[in-house]
């Protein structure tokens, strides 16, 4: 193996970098596991076999061929001497022979025997044979026996096909027909059906190896690939080519599912980091809190303010879990058997009567509601409503004084809006995407009540209900709107924006440290 | 009251077990499965609160062998599974009422209070009176010292509610649940301005108050406000 690859190089620089491939491939002895290559190998042998068959076939007609032909030949003469002989000429017989003797140009030559004598027909031809050898019998109709001669004849190991026919006085007249030619185009023949058999078994071994190794070039990339993966880069992606093939079509497929799982990744990471920091400083709040009471002696009242205190913190902590736990569930897409056709606008509508109530005994806000349909939808109805309500309870908290909050519906059962705005300052263009990030609160809300949670719970509501959430300025002040299209088939679950969001942390740390 | 806790928490029983003793009723304690309904069904208790996931033998089917064996003691499921699915199995099984952990005792007391009461008067009447408030069911009116008095048909139901619960603690949560049918609370404190509604409706052109608000917990309607905290 070693040395023919080292030759392929040495005699030919073309093929130097394959033969390198190829050694490279060898020695990893893993080449001819390939199934590429075992295919090569069946398909090799397959077409060699054929191509030796159909060639094999050729020659052997062509052989039939030229016996045929000669055969032919040979009977054309003895039939034409036989006839002379008939007519009782046999000086004439004679003559004829001695005269195609001395013209022999086409390597026949003539022989009239009497069988006890052994007479030769002409004296001048020594040079002929005396006897024949290996007198085969052959199946020529009115041709006689066929003989080769034999070796020491004068045209010593060219092969002769010889026809013998008995004439009627002991007599025996031999026709023999040199055969050199033909031999010799059919040894060409032979060979080249040999030569081109191997080289049709080569030329399909290498185009097995050259197949394998680019089988192996591919799945190696993959397999590099997978064990980055594995060892911690979720980063990576196999690499599709412009090609399209099926490696591509796999790869493709890995890639988004590798999306899908470093979603759900940095997702579960994201958790943790929030455990960590967003829960963590409140705790210690709450802690010290409680230390710093227990430092000195106090009136209960004091105490009892601080355990008020306490609780509050803590009721504030089971409230930010709690919210986290709803948003992981409803991202990881676990279904509720609660969902039931429901009148949006009617959910609605009870909602705006319970802040409309609020809006009218405080003086600051303004609450209106126009609902203009009342579509039917099928849903979990009281998650719709956290989520209206989150977005309600945000317009009422960020919106300016005095504020005017609206909500809204409009549209059909096939595709309708819940919009809910507010003329608070609003969101910047370029910060909406970030605030649907858990525990993001943006630079004017740090000091105001709240987990930052609110718009990641209205996002996993929305996304499974397969609806749609747009931020949009109310000119001033901001519109939420969650665009349902019930009539549309729904998206599988977990086919969300491949865009990772990675939470903030630093932004967090401040947050919590401000409040 | 006599109340049965099974709880495998030991830590969390003991918390419930002083906390309802302080507030006046005996309890009884049992830490898995298969000893609570050993107890249950030797005793008599007024009402019974049941963990839902137990040793030995999951809190579910306690109940549903108690009432199966005609039991009708009432049964207040508490759970770490806050699920709305898991809410509705819990209340097939034959509870009463579902609370998530966490908890706040006052909310836990409240419910049990709800859920005991409605198991001791049974068959309510069509007509609720509380002091000279008059509701009338069928005839879907209010009357207070004869004076009628026009209430939205929302506020009809939470006065309905309040006058089902005379005397006991409602909370937010509970109002939410059994008057709006949401299981999620809105941080505006919109019952608070629904109560302030009903109250001005109620109780303004009147000497006594009825609607009183419980610091902490939620709110009572009670003839007498002397026992809780007013505002």
């Amino acid at each position: 193996m070693d040395t023919t690859a080292h030759l392929n190089s040495a005699q030919n620089t073309e093929t130097g970098g394959l033969a390198a491939r190829l050694l490279r491939r060898f020695d990893q002895r893993r080449l001819f596991r390939t199934s590429a290559f075992r295919l090569a190998v069946i398909y090799a042998t397959l077409f060699s076999t054929l191509s030796a068959l159909t060639l094999g076939f050729i020659y052997w007609s062509t052989r039939d061929q030229i016996d045929a032909q000669v055969d032919a030949r040979l009977r054309l003469e003895t039939d034409y001497l036989i006839n002379l002989y008939k007519s009782g000429a046999l000086p004439e017989l004679l003559e004829a022979i001695q005269r195609r003797n001395q013209i022999d140009t086409y390597g026949r030559f003539y022989y009239l025997s009497n069988k006890e004598q052994e007479e030769s027909s002409d004296e001048s031809q020594e040079t002929l044979p005396i006897r024949l050898k290996s007198v085969r019998n052959h199946a020529t109709r009115n041709l006689g026996d066929v003989a080769d001669l034999p070796p020491g004849s004068p045209r010593a190991f060219n092969p002769v096909r010889v026809a013998e026919t008995t004439l009627s006085n002991g007599l025996k007249l031999t026709i023999g027909h040199e055969i050199s030619d033909e031999q010799a185009l059919l040894d060409h023949t032979f060979a080249l059906v040999v030569g081109a058999t191997l080289l049709t078994l080569f030329f399909s071994l290498i185009g097995g190896l050259w197949l394998g190794t680019s089988v192996l070039r591919r799945i190696d990339s993959v397999n590099r690939t997978a064990s980055e993966i594995m060892s911690g880069d979720l980063s990576q992606r196999l690499s599709v080519t412009e090609r399209d093939d099926e490696f591509d079509e796999i790869s493709t497929k890995l890639n988004q599912m590798l999306n899908r799982i470093e979603d759900l990744m940095k997702s579960m990471q994201q958790v943790t980091n929030n455990v960590a920091h967003d829960l963590r400083s409140p705790l210690t709040r709450l802690r010290n809190r409680l230390e710093v009471t227990l430092l000195e002696e106090r009136d209960s009242a004091n105490y009892r303010a601080v355990m008020e205190e306490a609780i509050g913190d803590a009721d504030s902590l089971i409230h930010t879990f709690n919210a986290m736990l709803s948003i992981a569930r409803l991202e990881a897409g676990i279904d509720s058997a609660q969902w039931r056709e429901t009148r949006m606008g009617d959910l609605a509508g009870e909602l705006a009567e319970l802040y409309e109530a609020v809006a009218e005994e405080d003086e600051h806000l303004t609450f209106t509601s126009d609902i203009q349909s009342n579509p039917h939808f099928r849903c979990n109805r009281h998650l719709i409503g956290q989520a209206v309500t989150n977005l309600l309870d945000n317009a009422i908290k960020y919106s300016a004084k005095p504020s005017k909050v609206k909500l809204s519906v409009r549209g059909n059962d096939n595709a309708f809006t819940i919009t809910v705005s507010d003329n608070g300052p609003g969101i910047p263009e370029h910060e909406r995407e970030r605030v649907f990030e858990r525990f993001v609160r943006l630079e004017n809300e740090r000091n105001s009540p709240g987990n930052g949670l609110g718009l990641s719970l209205v996002q996993a509501v929305v996304r499974l209900h397969s609806a749609r959430l747009s931020l949009a300025d109310n000119n001033p002040g901001l519109s939420v709107s969650i665009h349902f299209e019930p009539r549309r088939k729904p998206k599988p679950k977990g086919q969300r924006s491949k865009k990772a969001k990675l939470t903030k942390i630093s932004a967090n740390q401040e947050k919590s440290k401000a409040a | 009251m006599r109340i049965l806790l099974v709880e495998d928490d030991i830590e969390a029983a003991t918390y419930l077990v002083k906390g309802l003793t302080e507030s006046g009723h005996i309890v009884e304690h049992a830490s898995d499965g298969e000893r609570g309904l050993q107890m249950a069904t030797s005793n008599a208790y007024d009402s019974m609160i049941i963990d839902r996931m137990l040793p030995k033998r999951d809190g579910l089917s306690v109940i549903e062998e108690l009432r199966r064996m005609g039991n009708m003691a009432p049964v207040l499921i508490l759970s770490a599974l806050d699920d709305v699915d898991e809410r509705v199995t819990g209340l097939k099984a034959g509870g009463d009422d579902y609370l998530t952990k966490p908890y706040q005792l006052s909310e836990l007391t409240a419910r049990l209070q709800a859920i005991s009461r409605r198991a001791q008067t049974g068959v309510q009447g069509t007509v609720l009176h509380v002091g000279d408030l008059t509701l009338d069911l069928i005839k879907h009116k209010v009357t207070r010292s004869g004076r009628n008095i026009n209430l939205q048909p929302r506020e009809f139901r939470l006065l309905e509610y309040l006058m089902q619960h005379t005397g006991q603690v409602v909370t937010r949560s509970m109002l939410l649940e059994n008057v709006w049918d949401y299981h999620f609370d809105p941080q505006t404190n919109v019952i608070d301005v629904q109560i302030s509604r009903l109250r001005s409706k109620i109780d303004k052109d009147f000497d006594t108050p009825l609607l009183h608000t419980v610091r902490g917990a939620g709110y009572k309607l009670q003839e007498v406000g002397n026992t809780a905290e007013t505002s």
